[in-house]
């Protein structure tokens, strides 16, 4: 009557599943609007005489709100929920007590909150930096670092989500004072964030520089991304395994 | 009101067909006696021993020891008991602080292959509320692996009397509705361990009948089902082996006919409404036909150890005293009392 579930079937049944979990009308709505916020100040800045370079300024946007705020945050709301919510409702039951194993479960969340977070960052992202006159290096490095970005922040949320309880609090007083504030005036500690990362991406590739904390090079900011995002996977599988669930 | 007590009487003879054990010796379980083997005729499918789970100084499961096979088996206990938390622990959705549980042998919560062959109805009533049943269902027959699971999802819908092609999302849907996805879910992959928490809550009298039919069907075949339950008549009708837990350990094990063997052997509690309670009061306790009488206004309540008895002499009595007699209430034919008894019995 069974067969053994398969790792690609069980990704993609949690896939399907959670997207479907994860897209409701109010979580889209607001983070849309944040999405709508970087538009207009790109408006701003195209529509501003008193902006000399908009090239270089919208960059510094794409950093500022783009990078600090969207993609975090934006990250932090569906991956956090992609397992997080199920454990808080009770639902996780029906995807934890299934022979499948646990890390295609975590890759399935994962995949779903991509599926989600890229074309809610990314669009509105391109969108205000073509609105902002951005060069066309400067649109890719938008989008590539937000990317990147999401890809990082997704994974690192979604083993948040199964941490602890209350994630978007933890989460955003992780993103918005450790990244948004520390990691920006600090080598160190932007060393130590993702930010750093994607701003090296969004610096290197605009050939925009950013000033400090964004100065590593591609090559490794890529691999920092991946890495974190393996990392924070292969620990969410971990801690999905020996998760006490309702 | 006065009260008359004579001394409490010994404990109850243990129940036959008990299969548990306890670890403390100088605190014998009511109805216990050594655990050696299964004494089923199939093997063991479900293993607790000295199973204790604890939240913090709050002890939920203390001590547990019994072994399972095919068939139907109770675990009786009011709420708060420790069902829900045992249940968890058998699955393996919490570890135990001590002891070690098995299903099928094995870990569940570490086996994938056990888990495929686990059916569970978690006693919450959290359902993925945008889903409609069929697509519910279908969903747990997928991450079974169910071959032909839409034709499954069907069959085990048309079971608990549900529309496959209902498109209404289940969180439209009522208790008792949420109630049979539930079971239809955890009936999908034909699991040869069923673990039902409150599966009747919210059902009609009808459904109820027909989900309690099926669990029978389901032992026949040689499953294993465990029952949850804080209803007596529930698991008097499911006709089963039963577990009684109170306040987290278990307080006695048998059959259904032990336990209710139990519980008309146990003192009882009995108003006795008449118009001379006085009167009856002390004949009652002349006559060596209660423990202990407490007179009221307009009635005696009566503590007895043989109701079958009382209930045959008590006409016969008024008659002769010409007194009247206006009513005659068990006071604690309930299953709360039968729990109070074991637990107050244990300490």
């Amino acid at each position: 009557m069974t067969q053994s579930v398969s790792t690609v079937r069980s990704v993609l049944l949690t896939h399907r599943l959670l997207v479907r979990q994860l897209l409701t009308p109010g979580r889209l709505l607001a983070l849309l609007s944040l999405g709508a916020v970087v538009v207009l100040a790109a408006v701003g800045v195209a529509a501003s005489d008193e902006v000399e370079d908009p090239a270089r300024t919208i960059i510094e946007v794409m950093d500022g709100l783009g990078l600090v705020l969207v993609v975090p945050v934006v990250s932090l709301v569906f991956a956090s929920a992609s397992l997080g919510d199920l454990r808080e409702d009770g639902t996780l039951v029906y995807l934890w007590l299934r022979p499948m194993d646990r890390l295609s479960v975590v890759a399935g969340a994962y995949l779903a909150a991509l599926t989600v977070s890229l074309p809610l960052t990314t669009l509105p992202l391109a969108a205000a930096a073509l609105v902002g006159k951005a060069t066309v290096d400067g649109v890719i490095a938008t989008v590539v670092a937000a990317s990147f970005g999401v890809l990082a922040y997704s994974a690192a949320f979604v083993l948040l989500g199964l941490m602890i309880r209350n994630p978007i609090i933890w989460g955003l007083a992780y993103v918005l004072v450790w990244e948004g504030i520390f990691a920006r005036f600090s080598e160190p500690v932007g060393n130590a964030a993702v930010r750093g990362y994607t701003r090296s991406l969004l610096a290197n590739l605009s050939d925009v520089g950013l000033g400090p904390a964004a100065e590593a090079n591609t090559s490794t900011a890529v691999l920092v991304c991946v890495f974190v995002a393996a990392g924070s996977l292969a620990m969410a599988a971990v801690r999905l395994n020996r998760l006490e669930v309702d | 009101m006065s009260n008359v007590s004579p001394p409490p009487p010994p404990p109850p003879p243990p129940l036959p067909g008990t299969r548990i054990s306890s670890p403390t010796p100088s605190e014998p379980l009511i109805g216990a006696e050594d655990l050696s083997a299964w004494p089923g005729t199939g093997p063991v499918m479900v293993e607790a021993i000295g199973v204790t789970k604890s939240f913090g100084d709050v002890v939920a499961v203390s001590d547990v020891t019994f072994q399972i096979g095919s068939g139907v088996t109770a675990i009786l206990g009011p709420n708060g008991a420790g069902k829900s938390t045992l249940f968890r622990m058998l699955c393996g959705l919490t570890q135990p602080s001590s002891g070690t549980v098995t299903m099928l042998g094995r870990n569940a919560g570490a086996d994938r292959e056990v888990r495929g062959r686990i059916g569970l109805a978690p006693q919450q009533d959290a359902l993925f509320d945008r889903l409609s049943a069929g697509a519910f269902v279908a969903l747990a027959a997928q991450t079974h692996g169910v071959v032909r699971a839409e034709s499954r999802t069907r069959e085990v819908l048309a079971q608990v009397e549900l529309d496959v092609d209902d498109p209404k999302p289940v969180g439209s849907f009522s208790k008792g509705m949420r109630q049979r996805v539930k079971l239809a879910a955890a009936l999908v992959n034909d699991p040869d361990v069923l673990v039902l928490d409150e599966p009747l809550t919210g059902l009609d009298p009808i459904q109820r009948q027909r989900m309690i039919a099926l669990f029978g069907e389901l032992a026949e075949r040689g499953k294993c089902l465990l029952v949850s339950s804080h209803v007596l008549d529930e698991v008097a009708r499911l006709g089963s082996n039963v577990l009684v837990l109170a306040q987290g350990r278990l307080a006695a094990a048998g059959d259904y006919r032990s336990l209710r063997d139990l519980m008309d052997d146990r003192p009882h509690r009995v108003r006795v409404g008449t118009d001379r309670p006085q009167q009856l009061a002390a004949a009652l306790i002349e006559r060596g036909s209660a423990r202990g009488v407490t007179v009221l206004a307009d009635a005696v309540i009566v503590d007895i150890d043989d109701i079958d008895g009382f209930g045959r002499i008590i006409a016969p009595l008024t008659v002769d005293l010409g007194l009247r007699l206006d009513e005659l209430v068990p006071l604690d034919d309930d299953l709360e009392s039968v729990f109070r008894y074991l637990v107050e019995r244990r300490r």
